[in-house]
């Protein structure tokens, strides 16, 4: 496997604060990431020191084997439409579309023009007059037309609706299928996307807390569902997630359950269920800050 | 696998943010010709009444006075602002395209300068007309006021282009102050830029020196003298391209 983005020690300050902290990582090619976390864990500042927007504190960045800080010839290579992206106020949407082949080799115009009819975009309206869903969908277009080898996608559909993201998901998904390339996608919406990722990346207060394959990420925990005694009773001495419960009944999430594992909680009568990626990350992600707490 | 496609060559990728600064004419090339034709037409109207209004004998008199016409001052104002405004925006705008910062500048500095050209060559054009239809048939005076020199067109050409550099150049220099420091840095810079101002005047006449530098502008005449903005120029052309580099778009 070739990576096409190597990171290792890197931080970023602003002032007092840490927002990238000591963070190592790296980024295969021709594959789809979720860079997940809450907001303000430090996703767009991740994406910002990657394309060389702004400047490490300390630590090392290598993207397509370079340094991106001022390297025209890696820079090059990336579609980053941020989720703040700012537009030249008096641009119509019509000039944002008659720019970007401008910078991209592998701008396919037929391609963005079906979007632009997919998302139903005004080419004639001033970027001001734009709703925050419509901004979005510049952003969605650009990145998807621009078919840049390495493609970052930050909270690509704030303010769109269902159908129009669905036409993301599934415009993206045909796209990556025929010109395979890297795409690194930032939410903290997890469910949505979490179909299409093949690996995961979560951060939390500027740590990378999950490195996982998607697949693998899924099958670390389980739900043990079942009488409270037969439940306590089975994940005594596990590591313990998460806890629900009603009355007599509880829910728990454990770690890591082996075959065997399994098949003692089925014949204690115990219901095993997946755990979204969005419920894993929550209760990793809780969990964390309690390690946090302790240590401080 | 991805397409391979040809990277840019370096002259290239400056092309494009120059295009990229063109890309809508509206602000740089539409609306200040629209205003400066109405400026014109508003003058027109003014000469016309002084023409007709004033008697013969004073009329001599009050044409005297329009060669101190301010009236297309405003173009080189406006394109300081233009500079800063368009810095202010289509910086983050091209980050986001994955221009680098050097690439930037300079496709932003041709394109200044290129808009300089085209700005100077169409205010000469328009000063040849005013002398050969002796100020629009009314002894007007917009193109060739008295601060654009008492020189042929060439001399006035010079002294349009300078003009204009100057004003593209200090304005892009103080929008990427803003770019880079924000508000803070704007204060801060106006702060050193009028103690600078302030220190220099004070010098000048604590040596009693106001004659010295009298004399120096009258003998350079008008073009040497606009030739020293020159110096402001470039100057601000250059820090302007240091300050950028360490710039970062924020939201």
């Amino acid at each position: 496997m070739t990576s096409v983005v190597e990171v290792s020690g890197l931080t970023k300050r602003f002032g007092a604060v840490t927002a990238v902290d000591n963070v190592s990582f790296s980024i295969e090619e021709n594959k789809i990431y979720g860079l997940l976390g809450r907001n303000g864990a430090g996703k767009t500042t991740i994406m910002q020191l990657l394309t060389g927007q702004d400047f490490a504190s300390s630590g090392s960045i290598q993207v397509f084997g370079q340094s991106p800080v001022e390297n025209a010839k890696v820079l090059q290579r990336i579609s980053f439409i941020k989720e703040s992206q700012r537009y030249p106020e008096d641009f119509r949407v019509k000039h944002v579309f008659k720019s970007a082949p401008w910078f991209f080799a592998g701008w396919d115009q037929e391609f963005a023009e079906r979007l632009i009819d997919d998302f139903r975009l005004p080419m004639n309206r001033v970027i001001k007059k734009l709703s925050r869903g419509q901004l979005s969908s510049i952003g969605v277009i650009v990145g998807l037309a621009s078919r840049a080898p390495l493609t970052f996608f930050d909270e690509p559909y704030l303010g769109l609706d269902a159908v129009a993201r669905q036409i993301f998901y599934d415009r993206l998904l045909a796209d990556y299928a025929e010109h395979p390339r890297t795409v690194i996608l930032s939410t903290h919406l997890i469910d949505e996307v979490a179909d299409l990722l093949e690996h995961v990346l979560v951060i939390d207060e500027g740590r990378i807390i999950i490195d996982d394959d998607a697949e693998t990420l899924r099958g670390t925990a389980t739900t043990v569902v079942g009488t409270r005694a037969a439940v306590d009773a089975f994940v005594h001495g596990r590591d313990v997630l998460h806890r629900d419960g009603i009355g007599g009944l509880a829910s728990i999430t454990v770690a890591g359950l082996s075959p065997a594992h399994r098949q003692e909680a089925t014949a204690a009568g115990l219901e095993l269920s997946p755990v979204s990626l969005q419920q894993l990350i929550i209760r990793r992600t809780n969990t964390s800050e309690k390690e946090f707490e302790v240590s401080a | 696998m991805t397409t391979i496609t040809a990277p840019a060559t370096p002259a290239q990728r400056v092309i494009n943010v120059v295009k990229l600064q063109f890309a809508n004419p509206w602000t740089t090339l539409i609306l200040p010709w629209m205003i400066l034709g109405i400026i014109f037409l508003a003058n027109l109207a003014v000469w016309a009444i002084i023409f007709t209004a004033a008697p013969l004998e004073d009329r001599a008199e009050a044409l005297e006075g329009l060669q101190w016409s301010g009236a297309s001052t405003f173009i080189f104002v406006y394109m300081m602002v233009v500079a800063v405004q368009t810095i202010a925006v289509t910086f983050p705008f091209a980050l986001g395209y994955g221009v680098t910062r050097r690439d930037y500048y300079l496709g932003s500095a041709l394109a200044f300068v290129i808009l300089s050209v085209m700005y100077s060559v169409g205010l000469t054009i328009l000063s040849v007309i005013e002398q050969a239809t002796n100020g629009w048939g009314l002894g007007g005076r917009m193109f060739t006021a008295i601060y654009f020199g008492d020189g042929g067109w060439v001399s006035r050409l010079f002294i349009f282009f300078v003009l204009f550099l100057f004003f593209f150049f200090v304005g892009a220099a103080i929008a990427t102050v803003w770019v880079r420091w924000k508000a803070n840095g704007l204060t801060a810079f106006f702060v050193a830029l009028g103690a600078v101002l302030i220190g220099a005047a004070a010098l000048i006449t604590l040596t009693s020196s106001w004659g010295q530098v009298g004399s120096f502008f009258a003998s350079s005449g008008f073009v040497g003298s606009y030739a020293w903005s020159l110096v402001i120029t470039v100057l601000a052309g250059v820090l302007g391209f240091f300050i950028l580099r360490r710039a970062t778009p924020k939201s």
